[in-house]
């Protein structure tokens, strides 16, 4: 036996020049860039719409690229709300990466928009490991999905500086008690902010977009 | 669940990179350090390599992990070193870091915990002499010239 040792580059810090290349073009654009993730259901798309109305009511432009394995119709959710819209399809991956949204942004009227969320495919395990060059993140977690969801995902909340507890209007009738997702994202990550949304009735949109800096 | 893409872009790294510089002999294991907050199950990008080294020149090869663990540097008061874990004995399901500093609490820098590479490879060499493979390849006296005679 011999062992030799290799100058081999690490692939996810390759991920991470390529994110950057992508805050980069953001920043040079003058749009801010807010990634958004989450499990499936957790009302990504509905909380990016909230967002979106009350940005729009104070003047802002916004767009958004709906990251799905399949189809367009969190893409046409958008476009019908009146958004600058693109579908960006994985095919198989279970999250986005900084290359492909690379190639989105490319195609992407950057001109038209001041703030462009980036919808994450369905998934609190993955997107953690793949940054998108985004300027802010949003993590999405709704009650319904249970009071213990940051404990069972402990790594991407550790890491992402804005969650919002969303669904809060459904708590009772599921039983849950959002302190207790709040009291683990706090003890996880105490820079982080919680916060609790209702993304039908618009219940802590303000406080939201204030904790992305919007 | 993204295992495989990380097995693969790892195997066609080092697939690049051996045909650059190619090495003597057979490549055994090829290890790699994988920092903590990487998400990922060790289990499954073994397995995932095992699949996909079949019919390359690392066919048989097997992957060994190290576990880097998290290293912060904080700004503010200097601190340099591990990070504090939420464990086990609070509730939580693992060991978890927490990314604040555990000095003074403020905002941290991740030095280290965050990487997935490729740092060293094993090889077995075909050519190599039976003698020459370290003490516990040593052969055996031959047995018509028992150990007496050579005294």
């Amino acid at each position: 036996m011999h062992d030799i040792r290799v100058p081999f580059g690490d692939i996810l810090k390759r991920q991470l020049e390529l994110a950057e290349k992508n805050y980069q073009k953001l920043t040079d654009r003058n749009v801010r860039g807010i990634g958004v993730m989450g499990a499936i259901g957790s009302g990504k798309t509905s909380l990016i719409l909230a967002l979106a109305e009350r940005l729009r009511a104070r003047g802002a432009t916004v767009g958004a690229i709906a990251g799905d394995v399949a189809g367009g119709d969190d893409h046409k959710r958008f476009t019908s709300a009146g958004l600058v819209s693109a579908s960006l399809n994985t095919g198989d991956d279970c999250h986005l990466d900084a290359h492909r949204v690379g190639h989105a942004l490319e195609q992407f009227p950057l001109d038209k928009v001041g703030v462009l969320f980036i919808e994450n495919v369905g998934n609190l395990v993955c997107p953690a490991d793949f940054p998108l060059g985004t300027q802010a993140d949003l993590v999405v977690v709704s009650v319904t999905e249970g009071d213990d969801m940051v404990r069972k995902h402990p790594k991407i909340f550790t890491q992402t500086d804005v969650v919002a507890i969303n669904k809060i209007d459904l708590a009772e009738a599921v039983g849950v008690n959002p302190q207790t997702l709040v009291t683990d994202y706090r003890a996880l990550n105490p820079h982080g902010r919680a916060v609790l949304t209702d993304a039908r009735s618009g219940r802590g949109i303000d406080e939201l977009l204030s904790a992305l800096n919007l | 669940m993204h295992e495989y893409s990380l097995a693969h872009a790892l195997l066609q790294g080092l697939l690049d990179h051996l045909e650059a510089e190619p090495v003597q002999g057979t490549i055994t294991q090829v290890q790699v350090r994988k920092g903590e907050l990487v998400i990922l199950s060790e289990e499954a990008l073994c397995e995932a390599w095992r699949i996909l080294v079949e019919g390359t020149p690392l066919a048989g090869s097997e992957l060994s992990l190290e576990r880097v663990p998290s290293r912060l540097s904080c700004a503010s008061c200097g601190y340099d070193g591990p990070a504090r874990y939420i464990g086990e004995e609070s509730g939580w399901h693992m060991a978890i870091p927490v990314l604040a500093c555990p000095r003074c609490g403020a905002r941290v820098e991740v030095l280290a915990g965050k990487e997935l590479a490729i740092v060293g490879l094993t090889l077995e060499m075909q050519d190599a002499p039976p003698s020459g493979a370290g003490p516990r390849a040593a052969p055996e006296p031959p047995a018509d010239k028992p150990e007496a005679e050579a005294h």
